[in-house]
């Protein structure tokens, strides 16, 4: 299984009387493992329009009861440009130009494993662009993905 | 004005066909402008042994030192589960008001921008009832 790593530092050299320095390194392991790394990854880079609330990354019910990672970046330079991530209509927070979030993500609630579903009582993380468009790139580091049966197949 | 940055890492040398590595620094800014964000919750560490709902950092409060902490601004939050993995069976939800976001395992970490209105408490429940050691801050305008 594969060995994926993320690591954070946060740093200053002036918020405080002395330095701030902090670290964390974490490996992405499966559910009920001790030491299996998550082996499925998505990474996409999209432009989010103004005005609408988008589901990003869509619940499914492999996702559900396991362990998943979810990381975003928001691409913009104008520092009045912002983008609100939500999840089950609970906005998350804010991210700015520039600014970036890791978190796990549960998938606990799934409506419907349908990737034209963007309503509901589910889980997906949500994201709205306000001020102009935004460049968006995330990736999804998971354990499992519920495939969509081809239409004309 | 302060400045406050998060840098965060990912990589993988075994997942794919080729090593995937992707790594940002962000400046942390207040909302709307580039004036640094100047103050912070500090480091905090929070013991505790029940599969009960636990509030970790209250949004929202009108005193008490996160008070300054509220809505429509540039909040930042990190958490660590400090706990061992063990089996990997142990975990605790972190949870936005009554709505659950995703799971720290022990060595687990997350950093999220955080609405911090009324009632949108950063709370957390431990799927057991053995002790968990979680560290946290936050830096807010």
């Amino acid at each position: 299984m594969a060995t994926t790593t993320a690591t954070i530092t946060l740093s200053s050299a002036d918020l405080l009387s002395d330095n701030l320095s902090l670290s964390a390194t974490m490996n992405m392991y499966q559910h009920n493992t001790t030491a299996t790394g998550l082996d499925e990854m998505r990474y996409h880079r999209l432009v989010i329009p103004t005005g609408t609330q988008f589901d990003l990354i869509q619940d499914s019910t492999a996702l559900s009861e396991d362990a998943s990672y979810v990381y975003i970046v928001n691409k913009n330079t104008d520092v009045t440009d912002y983008v609100k991530i939500s999840i089950n209509a609970e906005e998350i927070g804010r991210l700015y130009a520039g600014d970036w979030l890791f978190m796990p993500w549960d998938n606990d609630l799934t409506d419907e494993a349908s990737v034209t579903d963007q309503t509901g009582n589910d889980s997906s993380i949500e994201i709205e662009a306000f001020t102009h468009e935004h460049i968006i790139e995330f990736a999804l580091f998971h354990n499992g993905e519920t495939l969509q049966t081809s239409a004309d197949s | 004005m302060p400045t406050t940055t998060a840098t965060i890492t990912l990589a993988t040398s075994d997942m794919a066909d080729n090593s995937f590595s992707v790594s940002n620094t962000s400046t942390l800014y207040n909302a709307g402008n580039d004036t640094g964000i100047s103050e912070t919750t500090g480091l905090g560490r929070k013991k505790v042994a029940s599969a009960s709902n636990v509030v970790l950092l209250d949004g929202g409060l009108t005193s008490g030192i996160a008070a300054d902490v509220t809505a429509d601004k540039s909040a930042k939050v990190y958490i660590k589960n400090h706990n061992l993995r063990g089996d990997g069976s142990k975990f605790v939800n972190i949870l936005l008001a009554a709505v659950e976001i995703g799971r720290l395992y022990g060595g687990d970490w997350m950093f999220i921008p955080w609405c911090a209105a009324s009632g949108k408490d950063i709370e957390f429940t431990a799927s057991d009832a053995t002790e968990t050691t979680l560290e946290y801050t936050c830096f807010y305008e």
